[in-house]
């Protein structure tokens, strides 16, 4: 892909030069040292979480370099945007991160509803945290599936995709539909209540997620081969972590108890009862690790929204068409299941956004790549990579 | 167990709710009851095969003096027909046993594995794959060397048909060829194969080809010591390097209760045969120790330039390979064609020897599907620091034990 | 003795990953055998959309709410009853993004324009993904150009009687365009 995009250090190519300080990265292999070699893990790949290139320098077997090539499953989201209405973007919220939409559309609609001021009525904000928490629950399964199929181990993705994450898909599907791409929270609430019967079944599937987490542990966590595989690999320090912005379960893995739901509580979050879960290593068992525990707890924070969840309308006082916020800017963010998933809204009072930027939280990881892959071996590459977690749809929007 | 509540409130089709579930489960226990039962009764209608053939042999010596057909030509025919009759089973084992681990895996991760191909459970799945790759196009690279690309699949898969001959496949010496040091032949030719892996990585013209299969090689040749030291014990307390000698000494019971098989003599048979296991499992390029094959993510494996017929010679020679891994793991640990107790003498031995050897194969398959990839430095560490000394005090026990007894 | 410790602990942890895959081998497989086996889908579905001319009152909600334009629509004022009449009624199959819009944004009772249960939608020709709905002809018609409904034959009991109609089993289908 040749991009001739003019940043503040030059094109693509002269950044990804003085990155890796050495010849760049689309010369031919004769002009690069004799016992270092450039490795183009492309961007069709059965183990990169999308299409990815990520171009590795390698002296034999260790990565000396590395420079990740993004910008293959970009749609131009933010533009679409200056010519949607607010409601209608939803549904491009849903397609960026695909794994966890609920959590992008929350992350979107808090931004317009800090714009507009609206007050959302608590039964909404239950069921937001109820369809949020479910869905980091999904994703975390997900790449607990993904992560073993990149150490070897093909047999708990399907535990984890073929039946929790199904269950959590079929939950979702009674609720409002769809399984993937949601359009569920809406901007001053949610668009559907619960079904019957539903806090029944979603009470069983947490109950029953509680005892797959022990077999997962036994099959996956505690494998010694496994521990053996990631245990003191791609090892990112605090420093370096908080350095990069990085946010979300990777932040958690290096230490740094920074959980946006608790120290900066949004919605009703402050009203129920969880533990972050926090490593010290920073290693890529660490940060799998993170994401395993997080699961338990988003469990009780289900458990207990389920518990608690007070009657009331689900969407508040929001004009049903041409729905214009005052003009203005705003900036909304939620702790995604990736990190700090943060909308920049720029609203001019017309019906569509002026201007929309998401931070996203896979974009911001992925920078660590350069530092932590460096220095580890070539088949160590896929199991750092594995273990940060993203998701191609965020990053490149 | 752990079951899903969507067992019963869940949106599944009809026949996931427990009286379906109930039947189907009822169903396929019979079924597999008549198939395994239908078999086990012909196979003892059949009979020992030694005494079959015994009899068909003196037959045709009876005929061959009526008809003064000469000497050489009677000598030719008992030699030749053994080893055709193994050669075919080599051939059709493999359809056996793709499907049998098709079939497994998927019920280890939940799933059903082939189901249309071939009316029941999908059996002709394995042969439908065949002639796929029968019919695909074969495709050389571009500055590949042509003769040795050429040549590379033969010298992997022909060391896995010559291994076969000395293996009994029953009593009385069921084997293609009467060898003295069949368990020495086995082990050597075995090793030929690491040249047919370095001629393939080589020659593909692709400098990930010939890490791969650098890697490969150099995890086959550093799997066979601790396999060799490993059933060194066996030999020693045997007394004989011939795999029918070894599998006889293996009749009997010990104390009238517990089968005389190695596997349960007492700390060394066990050591051997976990070493044993686990050496298998990597010369057999599987998983945990699969980095040449499934390191495909990054590096490219030894075989990938292959296409079609000589891609499926591989993966045949993988499979021959493993058969002959669970053969001599039956033979050596489990007492080969010897029922384990004089009461089902009835069944014949090559049922038994079939018997272990795909539960040995079945071992194979559980770990595989079980278990996530070792790296490759660790996989080396593993062999030369843990394996290997581990064998030798194994050798240095059975000594001891041996010396003990006398 | 601490070697032996870390052996034998692993050894253990190894054991019990097996025996965790050895219990899922004897429990039943969660494979749903598409075709033969289909999953019966919830009330909310979001399937393929479905349009009823008889009913509809042509406001336009539907087309401004719409995120990818994949509706379209003509009326013409009927002088007598003072209301609009629908002409033609258009929708993309090729653009609708399954989203709800514009079921949830339709104001007549019941809604006009509704998520199906149908997921087994397919069209051979691109020309058949837009199809049309006319208020003369609201009944799926013979000929084969355009009527994909007819195909499927399941698509009728998914979609559920017409209210406002006779209430016969199939539903308004696109005219043959």
């Amino acid at each position: 892909m040749t991009t001739e995009l003019k940043g503040p250090a030059g094109t693509v190519n002269e950044m990804a030069d003085s990155l890796m300080a050495g010849p760049s990265f689309e010369t031919k292999m004769e002009r690069i040292s004799e016992h270092e070699m450039l490795l183009n893990m492309g961007p069709q790949h059965p183990s990169t979480h999308g299409v990815l290139r990520v171009v590795l320098k390698l002296d034999g077997e260790v990565v000396t370099g590395a420079v990740p090539d993004l910008g293959y499953l970009h749609r131009g989201v933010e533009k679409l945007a200056e010519n949607r209405t607010y409601p209608q973007f939803i549904i491009l919220t849903d397609r960026d991160d695909y794994l966890c939409a609920m959590l992008n559309n929350w992350a979107y609609c808090l931004t317009v509803e800090k714009l507009m001021k609206v007050e959302i009525p608590q039964r909404a904000e239950y069921l937001r945290v109820i369809a949020g928490e479910l869905n980091r629950i999904a994703s975390h399964l997900l790449f607990i599936g993904t992560f073993g199929i990149d150490i070897g181990a093909f047999t708990p993705f399907l535990y984890a995709f073929g039946r929790e994450r199904e269950m959590i898909l079929d939950l979702f599907e009674q609720l409002c539909g769809a399984r993937i791409t949601y359009n569920y929270v809406r901007i001053g609430g949610v668009s559907n209540d619960l079904p019957e019967g539903w806090v029944e079944k979603a009470k069983k599937f947490v109950a029953h997620m509680k005892t797959c987490l022990k077999e997962y542990d036994n099959l996956l966590s505690y494998n010694p081969i496994f521990m053996d595989r990631t245990k003191g690999i791609g090892v990112l320090s605090r420093e370096k972590a908080i350095a990069y912005g990085v946010t979300g379960p990777n932040l958690r893995a290096s230490g740094v108890n920074l959980d946006l739901r608790k120290s900066a509580p949004y919605g009703v979050y402050a009203k129920f009862d969880f533990e972050t879960s926090v490593r010290q290593n920073g290693d890529c068992w660490d940060r799998y690790m993170v994401r395993r525990d997080e699961i338990e707890q988003c469990c009780r924070i289900v458990e207990q929204a389920l518990d608690g969840l007070p009657a009331g309308e689900i969407l508040g006082k929001v004009p049903k068409a041409n729905l214009r916020p005052p003009a203005g800017e705003a900036y909304g963010q939620l702790e995604g299941a990736r990190g700090w998933l943060g909308v920049y809204l720029v609203s001019d009072g017309g019906l569509s956004p002026y201007r929309l930027h998401i931070r996203a939280p896979s974009y911001i990881n992925l920078a660590t790549l350069q530092e932590i892959l460096v220095g580890w071996k070539v088949a160590d590459v896929i199991a750092i990579l594995g273990s940060i977690d993203i998701v191609l749809g965020e990053v490149d929007r | 167990m752990v079951q899903g509540p969507w067992a019963v409130t869940g949106p599944w089709a009809p026949n996931q709710t427990p009286e379906g579930l109930r039947r189907r489960y009822v169903r396929s226990i019979l079924v597999l009851g008549v198939l395994l039962g239908g078999l086990l009764g012909l196979s003892v209608l059949i009979g020992e095969p030694s005494v079959l053939f015994g009899k068909a042999f003196a037959f045709l010596t009876a005929q061959a003096a009526r008809h003064g057909v000469p000497a050489w030509a009677l000598t030719a025919v008992s030699l030749v027909v053994p080893c055709s009759i193994v050669l075919g089973l080599i051939q059709v084992l493999p359809i056996f046993m793709v499907w049998w681990e098709m079939k497994i895996a998927a019920h280890i991760q939940v799933r059903l594995g082939p189901m249309q191909v071939g009316k029941w459970h999908g059996v002709l799945q394995t042969i439908a794959d065949g002639i796929k790759l029968l019919l695909k196009e074969d495709i050389v690279p571009t500055g590949a060397d042509r003769i040795i690309h050429f040549l590379a699949p033969i010298v992997v898969v022909a060391p896995a048909y010559i291994c076969f001959a000395p293996i009994p496949f029953g009593m009385g010496g069921l084997a293609a060829v009467q060898m003295d040091v069949g368990l020495l032949f086995v082990l050597g030719i075995s090793g030929l194969t690491v040249i047919g892996l370095l001629m393939a990585g080589w020659s593909s013209n692709n400098k990930y080809s010939v890490l791969g299969g650098l890697r490969a090689a150099a995890q086959m040749v550093s799997y066979e010591i601790p396999r060799l030291i490993a059933l060194l014990p066996v030999v020693m307390w045997g007394g004989t390097l011939s795999l029918g000698g070894l599998m006889d000494a293996q009749q009997g019971l010990w104390r009238g209760v517990l089968p005389r098989w190695f596997i349960f003599y007492p700390v060394v048979g066990q050591i051997s045969f976990l070493i044993f296991l686990i050496s298998s499992i990597a010369e057999t390029n599987r998983t945990p120790f699969d980095i040449a094959e499934a390191e495909s993510e990054l590096t490219s494996g030894f075989h990938t330039e292959y296409s079609g017929m000589k891609w499926a010679m591989f993966f045949l020679a993988e499979y021959a390979y493993m058969f002959l891994a669970a053969a001599l793991g039956a033979v050596l640990f489990f007492g080969g064609g010897w029922a384990p107790w004089p009461a089902l003498n009835f069944i014949p031995s090559f049922v038994w020897f079939f018997a272990k050897t795909f539960f040995i194969v079945f071992l194979f398959i559980w770990i595989r599907w079980s278990y996530p990839r070792l790296r490759v430095d660790r996989l080396m560490e593993f062999c030369w620091k843990f394996l290997l000394p581990w064998s030798l005090v194994n050798v240095a026990l059975a000594g001891f034990l041996i010396l003990m007894r006398q | 003795m601490s070697y032996f410790k870390t052996v034998g602990g692993n050894a253990w942890a190894l054991g019990k990953g097996l025996w965790i895959t050895l219990r899922h081998m004897f429990s039943p497989a969660i494979t749903v055998q598409y075709p033969h086996e289909k999953l019966n889908l919830s009330d909310r579905f979001r399937g393929a959309l479905a349009f009823h001319p008889d009913i509809c009152i042509s406001c336009d909600m539907c087309v401004r709410a719409c995120p990818s334009l994949c509706i379209s629509l003509e009326s013409k004022r009927n002088e007598e009853t003072k209301r609009k009449d629908l002409q033609w009624y258009k929708i993309d199959f090729a653009k609708c993004n399954y989203c709800r819009l514009c079921e949830e944004i339709c104001p007549t009772k019941p809604k006009s324009v509704h998520h199906t249960r149908e997921y087994e939608l397919s069209f051979t020709n691109r020309k058949e993904f837009l199809q049309e709905w006319r208020p003369e002809a609201p009944q799926p018609q013979g000929s084969d150009v355009g009527q994909i409904w007819n195909r499927f034959v399941t698509v009728g009991q998914k979609l559920g009687p017409n209210p406002k109609t006779n209430g016969s089993s199939t539903p308004s289908a696109p005219a043959a365009s």
